[in-house]
């Protein structure tokens, strides 16, 4: 046990090793300064952006901004260029207004993928199968700037409601359940349209899953037990079905900095999607590094979970 | 089954308890109508998040749409683009000059003597000479000395001991840039011919090729200007902490602007700057090195309290946060994210990526506005924007080209509309054949039909330009008219300048087709369509055009920094100054330089540093009219288009202002000459109904 957690984080440490020096160059390879520099501004002389390279490390060689960078990342101390304020303070402050909105549309996805997936395969071949297969493509097919604006139309529109931003802008109520019956609100489309793919996709490989399952030997064997046709669905097939699942379940965890730029950008929600899409723009090197830096250490903790989950659910596999 | 009913219950309550959220919403109409609070702050919206509030730092359009709230400067722009002041009350400028004694035409007291007689005996003189005489309030003698300075030749840094001859002071009460032309009237005609500073300068080690006489010439000039700006300011000036702004905040501000480890973009506005002198709390003399009008006017710099910012309040700073004081600069204080300043509104709250909410200021010095708060809110999306408009929670919104149509007379608001201050044009690679001929350039341009352009792409949204200043100004000669659509005189141009077409109807010229890349950057859709568009007329006069698109940051770094380009089509933001020198002197051709073109222009060159030096206005128009000629002549761009914006406003919002005994008078908001209509911000407020208007309006 002790070995195969040793070996684990080492490999895991060297990946992530391969990894910095791999985004660090691709960033430097790619086209672009820092927007600060910009050398289409008549009010920048040579020598203004002569020094802005030198603050910015950038008249070094590349091992040396690399070692540069990196140490103070580790030290927490990296600032972004753009208003030189930390940038992991930064990265925080966003983080904790997308997880609300990743929390629930991974609930919404969940929630409504297995029930919608389970009855597909049961009833498969039915009108209800067929329905709900043409509603998963189309949800997966529709783009999703288009959707969300749909959406916005409608509500705006109809409801009278406003839906963009974390909260009714301006709202003076001091009643904390108002104020968070607010927040819940503005967190409905959003999550929304996030769970949308979500839930098409996973609620095929349900289906798929299912029935592969149903497929088996032990099903008959519990059928011709004469187990009732619900228990035999939701206890045998389900449980074995579930498996695939929970390997899934700890992949999740690297969606938690993603993020989306579009919906974001589009209900104005100040999160870390938009951090991101901003510091590429203005070639922000410092936020683009730390958050892809975590991102890193979140898909390898990711995968490190599913591989201990996968232990824990699955009697038959020991390390 | 237990399972089966969980897995139906939990989504069912699940989305129950999302939806039942919607009744706590309060709808738009609680918001806006019934909400008195409402009518009394102004919500606008901006694409992007300000990035730092200090005007000394930041340089993008969001952050200094905020610091324009907070911050206020010596002085502004009225109506007419003159500049006023603000904080400072009044002005005076005048120079002081100091040029050498030449020992062949007496020495330095003697010349001091010789002008003092002139000065008694004025009437003998031309009426030019006359003004420059009776301008003249002292006279003195100064040096000789010397002086170590440091500097870069060619790339090396090198120290240069500067011989400082003996030189004759003069104290003008105006400008006079034509100063040395009526010195030798007075002196003789030769006094400044042998007088060269090569020799007075040595270097700290040899350089390869010499001093360059430019170098030598601006580090000791014969005749030296030193414009001078005596601001007063006005007293009862308060900044939001109730702090006094005094002259020694205006020191301050240059200071940080200059000091090499703020970084500040606005560094070479106020590199002429010789000395900023605190005279007394509400005087200070900004000493310049140099002629250079333009300088006057980035006096509207915001100014930065003193006391908040200084060299000591910045170590305690440092300290609090357990950071080394020597490493802690401007940049990294916490006043860039809680600005300080002394302007109509202050700061209160700024959410990232959300809003910035400023109150009123009760000590504005100009009375406080009528609004209680201003609020920018960041709404990235335009079609957001706009629903947001429509459901009056946000005062304004900027119209796209195709909308204008459709918004513009809506009874539901008021609109307004001006032309922007950037123009597109297609610039040509002047350094390459065939565009070092002005005919083909010509040709070009007249094969382009721009009112098309303007129609179709800009759905109309656009106006016509002819040259390089802002179109609303007076330096634009509103008389110079466009190179008109016409492929036949093209045609007949290019024929003149050898280039006829050959039986597949390509223009052709000692066997080689008339035949180029017209270049352009990936992502800006008009550009696109120009792009093909031109190409298209083009060829239908027989031109063999290609086309590319790249990413910006190749095309600038790739293509335009190192001059590998044939034509591109590209656009310039211009200030309200005229000065064109970056973009337009011959000096300013290398790679990495703005005049990438390549233009090269004796007496555009001339009137280029003369228009820098002039200080009076007229003067300068007259100059800048004749510059604008002469590159409309040359035609180094196709000039294309200014663009149009129309932005809609809610129609409640009016001016309100004080009557004669007191009471409330409502007035229509009107918008300056240039098109913008916020010029009388501090007076808007919002009214529950459309108002009655005062009689007139």
């Amino acid at each position: 046990m002790f070995s195969f957690f040793a070996r684990n984080v080492l490999q895991k440490l060297l990946t992530l090793f391969f990894i910095s020096i791999i985004s660090f160059l691709i960033i430097h390879l790619a086209p672009g300064k820092p927007s600060q520099i910009d050398p289409l501004n008549p009010k920048f002389t040579p020598e203004v952006m002569k020094r802005f390279q030198k603050q910015f490390h950038l008249d070094k060689p590349l091992s040396l901004q690399y070692y540069l960078f990196y140490k103070e990342l580790l030290g927490g101390k990296t600032v972004s260029w753009k208003d030189n304020q930390p940038v992991l303070q930064k990265i925080w402050d966003r983080f904790k207004n997308s997880v609300p909105l990743f929390l629930l549309g991974t609930i919404l996805t969940w929630t409504i993928a297995f029930p919608v997936g389970i009855s597909a395969a049961v009833r498969r071949g039915t009108w209800y199968d067929r329905v709900s297969t043409f509603v998963a493509y189309l949800l997966i097919s529709i783009p999703g700037f288009f959707f969300a604006y749909v959406l916005i139309i409608l509500v705006v529109n109809q409801l009278h409601v406003p839906v963009i931003g974390m909260e009714t802008f301006g709202l003076r109520s001091s009643s904390l359940l108002t104020w968070g019956m607010d927040h819940l609100w503005h967190l409905v489309l959003p999550s929304i349209l996030g769970a949308t793919g979500g839930v098409a996709v996973l609620s095929r490989y349900v289906r798929n899953q299912m029935l592969e399952v149903e497929g088996q030997d032990y099903i008959r064997t519990a059928r011709a037990k004469g187990v009732s046709e619900d228990e035999v669905h939701y206890k045998h097939a389900l449980r074995n079905a579930l498996l695939p699942f929970i390997t899934m379940f700890g992949l999740v965890l690297p969606g938690l900095i993603g993020g989306s730029v579009i919906i974001e950008s589009i209900f104005s929600w100040p999160g870390i999607g938009r951090l991101a899409y901003q510091a590429i723009l203005a070639r922000d090197y410092p936020v683009i590094l730390t958050l892809n830096m975590i991102s890193a250490v979140l898909v390898l903790m990711g995968t490190f979970v599913s591989d201990l989950l996968y232990v824990l659910a699955d009697p038959r596999i020991r390390l | 089954m237990r399972t089966k009913r969980l897995l139906l219950l939990i989504p069912c309550v699940v989305i129950a308890f999302l939806i039942q959220s919607y009744f706590w919403v309060p709808t738009y109409e609680e918001q806006t109508r019934g909400n008195p609070e409402r009518l009394k702050e102004f919500i606008t919206a901006s694409l992007g998040d300000a990035s730092i509030l200090n005007p000394v730092l930041s340089a993008d359009s969001a952050s200094s749409r905020i610091e324009d709230q907070i911050f206020e400067g010596l002085l502004d722009r009225d109506e007419d683009l003159k500049l006023r002041g603000r904080v400072a009350k009044s002005w005076e400028i005048f120079e002081e000059v100091y040029f050498w004694v030449n020992p062949r035409y007496g020495s330095g007291q003697a010349i001091c003597e010789r002008l003092k007689r002139a000065k008694g005996l004025v009437w003998q003189y031309g009426p030019q000479v006359q003004t420059f005489l009776k301008s003249i309030k002292h006279i003195a003698l100064q040096g000789p000395g010397q002086r170590v300075v440091k500097d870069s030749v060619s790339g090396k840094e090198v120290a240069l001991r500067l011989d400082v001859p003996q030189r004759v002071k003069l104290t003008l009460n105006k400008i006079d840039p034509d100063l040395k032309k009526h010195l030798q009237v007075l002196l003789g005609v030769d006094y400044f011919r042998d007088l060269t500073p090569l020799s007075r300068i040595s270097p700290s080690f040899p350089l390869p090729g010499g001093l360059p006489l430019a170098k030598a010439m601006a580090l000791l000039p014969v005749v030296e200007h030193n414009p001078v700006i005596i601001f007063h300011l006005r007293s009862g000036v308060v900044f939001h902490d109730q702090h006094p702004v005094t002259a020694a905040d205006v020191k301050f501000t240059f200071q940080a602007i200059m000091d090499p480890r703020n970084l500040s973009p606005r560094m070479a506005d106020f590199e002429p700057v010789k000395a900023v002198e605190v005279i007394d709390p509400l005087t200070v003399r900004v000493v310049y090195k140099r002629l250079y009008s333009p300088a006057l006017a980035t006096w509207s710099i915001g100014l930065l309290p003193a006391h908040l910012l200084n060299k000591r309040a910045l170590s305690r700073e440092a300290m609090a946060q357990g950071r080394d004081p020597d490493k802690f600069t401007l940049r990294d204080s916490s006043f860039n994210t809680h600005p300080i300043g002394c302007g109509p509104f202050s700061f209160k709250e700024w959410k990232s990526d959300q809003y910035i909410v400023l109150t009123r200021n009760e000590n504005y010095f100009a009375g406080p506005p009528n609004y209680q708060r201003y609020v920018m809110r960041v709404i990235p999306d335009l079609l957001t924007q706009e629903m947001e408009f429509y459901s009056g929670t946000l005062d304004t919104y900027t119209l796209q080209p195709h909308q204008v149509v459709r918004l513009q007379h809506d009874p539901r608001f008021q609109s307004f509309s001006g032309t922007s201050y950037g123009y597109t044009y297609i610039g040509y690679n002047m350094r390459r054949k065939p565009f070092n001929d002005v005919r083909v350039r010509r040709a070009l341009s007249m094969a382009v039909d721009v009112d098309k352009i303007i129609k179709y792409v800009l759905y109309g949204q656009g106006e016509r330009i002819t040259g390089p200043f802002v179109k609303q100004t007076d330096y634009y000669d509103q008389g110079i008219a466009p190179v008109p659509y016409d492929p036949q005189r093209a045609l007949a141009l290019l024929k003149e300048a050898g280039w006829v077409r050959n039986k597949d109807g390509w223009l052709v010229k000692d066997g080689q087709r008339l035949q180029f890349t017209l270049l352009t950057n990936n992502g800006n859709a008009i550009r696109k369509a120009i792009l093909a568009i031109v190409q298209n007329q083009w060829r239908r006069i027989g031109v063999d055009v290609k086309t590319d698109t790249l990413e910006w940051s190749v095309f600038i770094q790739e293509r335009i920094n190192k001059l590998d380009f044939d034509a591109v089509i590209l656009g310039w933001v211009m200030g309200i100054e005229p000065d064109l020198f970056q973009i337009w002197h011959s000096s300013q051709t290398d790679p990495y330089e703005l005049n990438f073109c390549g233009f090269k222009n004796k007496k555009a060159d001339q009137l280029i540093i003369r228009i820098r030096q002039e200080y009076d206005h007229r003067k300068q128009v007259e100059l800048c009219h004749r510059l604008h000629r002469i590159i409309a002549q040359e035609q180094p761009y196709t000039f294309l288009y200014v663009s149009k914006w129309t932005a809609v406003l809610d129609k409640r919002i009016v001016i309100k202002e004080q009557g004669p005994g007191g009471e409330p008078r409502f007035r229509r908001i009107r918008p300056t000459r240039t098109g913008n209509f916020y010029f009388d911000f501090n007076k808007w407020i919002k009214l529950s109904r459309l108002p009655q208007l005062s009689p007139g309006d």
